[in-house]
């Protein structure tokens, strides 16, 4: 088998043992890896409708065909499990050494299953697994928790580890991947927490197989070479990071502020890639990525991570912090803690308008930096409001009998990009299969990057049909996996003769989105079970109002394009034509 | 404030006039195309992606002349190569086209001379030289070949033109085209047998 290792690996925690699954040509083939191989997995399983806290509940990492060889942009895992946030089939995707890690140790994936009465560490030594205590871990913060299991073990291992935030539950908390890289959305830290699971360590000396290792050197060249030229992966984010999007965003009034209650704010040039550029030292990459949009920032003598353009907005712009120093430290702290940062900003700012409209008694406004600071370690110790906060804006704002003030999409909080001014992104957000999320079709790039083309952002026309493709081409490019960074110059064409290098069989674009929309009908199938609705694909009521967003109308048009009924349930046919229809009755029997 | 208002309302309505002139002509289809002016520190130049056929106020983007900034992420691919030839020459304008014969006869020589009076004075000759869309080696090379002539074309990709207008920059664009048209049918001619007479003045 070229590419996969043929083997998953899976670790009961309640009983301490561990045992191989194998990875057959067919489910490797139908599902590739990585998103795709979690999401068979779990529909395979899980019960829909279990609670994603309890231990019956199962977490995958999971690295893709492409992880582990010379493919750029291709060091990636992901996490996959049923949220407590969204109670949704939900994964997650980090970016560092965590996935070729994992195939180094000779498997495609590990299956985490069960919980351990007591905290543990999951130690996975060149394939050999060993369940530990991990008392002396516990309520560490992230880079404390890493370096204390690297000193314990060895430095060569690469750790995925939860923070405070993961350890109580905290429903957005997320899990860090060794020094900079985070499986940030969704609270895949809470299911971890919920296993009492404090870090995963692996190691390993295995190599990946590939067909064609000539071909495959020559097509990353190419790929490299292009990647380099393209303007965006060349040459804006390796100089600015995520931030250069600040700007842009501002500039077609898309960037949210004050809970999106506005579309721009006069001072949100603070948070530009240009004003974050001076505070750079050093420049990161993942391996294997000729992209390096990471860098190391310096702030008053500390030195962190470069926060991400989501974060910047989530707890800057977003609750209208004017200085940027405060959101370093913040984003900083929700590291540390192991929470998502966009998630937290987002509650955060929900809090602040309860407070501003009068809903609760505690004092909170706009650009209270230490009250920020404040909410996020009560959020993550789910001390004082932070035990209603933990649980995200949703339930925050429904315990306050103000849903309205929720922007939430399938109780995920919204990023970055206002869908009032981005017509397909507004259906994006509302058909997600994980809560309102912009990297399941980013369809941002073409109404706003102009890539592959740009296209009109305030029209229906089209668009449905565009969040479709994209959102397949996306499933797919999260099951091989590729950094959705690198699909801005690497199209379906490249990335499926990488592939067919890498594997050794015939391989296509068709092939590609096919396995994509796979993904995406499975999933859709196992929320369905979960007892999520076609009601359930909508915005928030505030980004609808006025009628401007005809979500109604492309919402029709996508249900029809992806052959769903009108209460958005696959049909037959697609199942068969997807060869989807075994899967299904199997799970069912 | 006023001022950069004013600019990008000017850049938007030349950007408009001349990339509807190129399309019209067929020397730009779909989003091939670019164009751009200096002005003072910076550069408005059409966005990547957008069509020249239609272009919208959206299109017109602000970069730096001196630097990579956020903005160059929507910017034509191109942006380096014009910003390039601001930093190496006194031009104000730079057009780019994918003209169909100066792309054909790119494929056949090392450098245009074109045959007609009007061309052969202003032009002298056009320079082709190689390299990829958008990468800093073909800026170099178009920056350099700029110092020296009005235009250049790249071989297989289209060509580049700058001036100090961009009225200039664009009728440049159609002289280096129809000399490529001329000395094509030129060679049909010659080919079918007909006497090629050089002028005794040019």
């Amino acid at each position: 088998m070229y590419g996969w290792m043929g083997k998953l690996l899976e670790v009961d925690l309640t009983n301490k043992k561990s045992k191989v699954r194998t990875l057959n040509d067919e489910t490797a083939l139908s599902f590739l890896g990585g998103r795709g191989i979690g999401v068979y997995l779990i529909f395979c399983m899980v019960d829909p409708q279990v609670n994603p806290l309890s231990s019956e509940n199962i977490l995958i990492f999971a690295a893709g065909p492409l992880t582990g060889t010379i493919t750029p942009s291709s060091s990636r895992c992901a996490a996959v499990s049923k949220s407590p946030l969204t109670g949704t089939i939900f994964d997650s995707n980090a970016g560092g050494q965590l996935g070729p890690e994992i195939k180094a140790s000779g498997y495609d994936a590990i299956i985490i299953s069960g919980s351990s009465s007591k905290p543990a560490v999951i130690i996975i030594d060149c394939g050999e697994v060993k369940v530990k205590g991990a008392d002396a871990y516990w309520g560490m913060k992230t880079s404390e928790t890493i370096k204390a299991i690297k000193q314990d073990f060895g430095n060569e291992f690469e750790v995925a580890c939860i923070g405070p935030a993961g350890e109580n539950q905290v429903y957005f908390a997320c899990i860090r991947a060794g020094d900079g890289n985070f499986f940030g959305r969704g609270g895949l830290g809470a299911v971890m927490g919920s296993k009492n699971l404090k870090a995963i360590a692996i190691r390993g000396n295995s190599k990946v197989e590939v067909a064609n290792a000539e071909l495959l050197s020559k097509l990353s060249g190419k790929a490299i070479d292009r990647i380099k030229i393209n303007p965006i992966t060349g040459k804006v984010l390796p100089k600015l990071g995520t931030p250069f999007l600040t700007k842009i965003i501002d500039n077609i009034e898309a960037l949210p502020t004050r809970n999106f209650c506005e579309k721009s704010w006069t001072e949100a040039g603070i948070y530009s890639g240009e004003v974050i550029e001076e505070y750079v030292t050093d420049r990161e990459a993942c391996p294997m990525c000729p992209i390096a949009c990471k860098a190391k920032i310096e702030v008053d003598g500390v030195k962190m991570h470069r926060p991400e353009y989501e974060s910047l907005w989530a707890l800057g712009v977003n609750c209208q912090v004017k200085e940027l120093k405060q959101v370093f430290s913040a984003s900083k702290l929700c590291d540390e803690l192991g929470l998502d940062t966009i998630s937290t900003g987002s509650t955060i700012a929900c809090l602040i308008e309860l407070s501003q409209r009068g809903v609760i008694n505690e004092k909170i406004s706009w650009g209270d930096g230490e009250a920020i600071t404040n909410l996020i370690e009560k959020i993550a110790k789910r001390e004082d409001l932070g035990k209603i906060m933990a649980l995200g804006a949703e339930r925050l704002a429904k315990a306050f009998k103000a849903n309205e003030l929720a922007m939430t999409v399938k109780k995920l909080e919204l990023p970055a990009y206002d869908p009032r001014e981005l017509y397909g992104m507004a259906l994006a957000y509302a058909t997600s299969n994980r809560g309102g999320c912009h990297l399941r079709s980013y369809i941002v790039a073409m109404e706003v990057l102009g890539v592959p083309i740009l296209i009109d952002r305030k029209t229906p026309i089209g668009k449905a049909e565009l969040v479709a493709v994209n959102q397949n081409f996306l499933a797919a490019v999260d099951s091989l996996i590729i950094c959705k960074f690198a699909t801005l110059e690497l199209d379906d064409e490249i990335i499926s003769h990488i592939i067919t290098a890498t594997i050794g069989k015939p391989f296509d674009r068709g092939k590609l989105l096919k396995i994509g929309e796979r993904i995406w009908n499975l999933e859709r199938l196992f929320n369905l079970r979960a007892g999520l609705k076609f009601s359930d694909d909508t915005l928030p009521a505030r980004l609808l109002m006025g009628g401007k967003v005809p979500l109604r109308e492309m919402l029709k048009r996508y249900y029809e394009f992806r052959g769903w009924d009108p209460n958005g349930v696959p049909l037959e046919n697609k199942l068969k034509e997807l060869e989807l229809l075994d899967v299904v009755k199997r799970e069912a029997s | 404030m006023w001022l950069n208002v004013k600019l990008r309302e000017e850049a938007y309505k030349l950007f408009r006039l001349y990339g509807r002139r190129l399309t019209e002509k067929g020397y730009a289809a779909g989003h091939g195309g670019n164009m751009s002016i200096r002005a003072g520190s910076k550069i408005y130049i059409t966005r990547h992606g957008c069509t020249l056929e239609d272009i919208k106020p959206e299109d017109v983007i602000e970069v730096s002349l001196h630097e990579v900034t956020s903005f160059d992420a929507i910017s034509s691919t191109e942006t380096v190569v014009h910003r390039e030839v601001y930093l190496q020459t006194q031009n104000l304008a730079v057009m780019h086209a994918h003209s169909p014969y100066a792309i054909a006869i790119s494929f056949f020589t090392e450098k245009m001379k074109p045959i007609d009076a009007e061309a052969s004075h202003i032009l002298r000759e056009v320079p082709i030289v190689e390299g990829r869309a958008g990468s800093e080696q073909l800026a170099k090379k178009v920056a350099a070949a700029l110092k020296e002539h009005h235009a250049v074309i790249v071989r297989g990709h289209g060509t580049f033109t700058a001036a100090q207008t961009l009225e200039q920059a664009y009728r440049l664009i159609c002289m280096v085209e129809r000399s490529a048209q001329q000395i094509y049918l030129t060679e049909i001619l010659k080919r079918l047998g007909f006497e090629f007479i050089k002028p005794k003045e040019i």
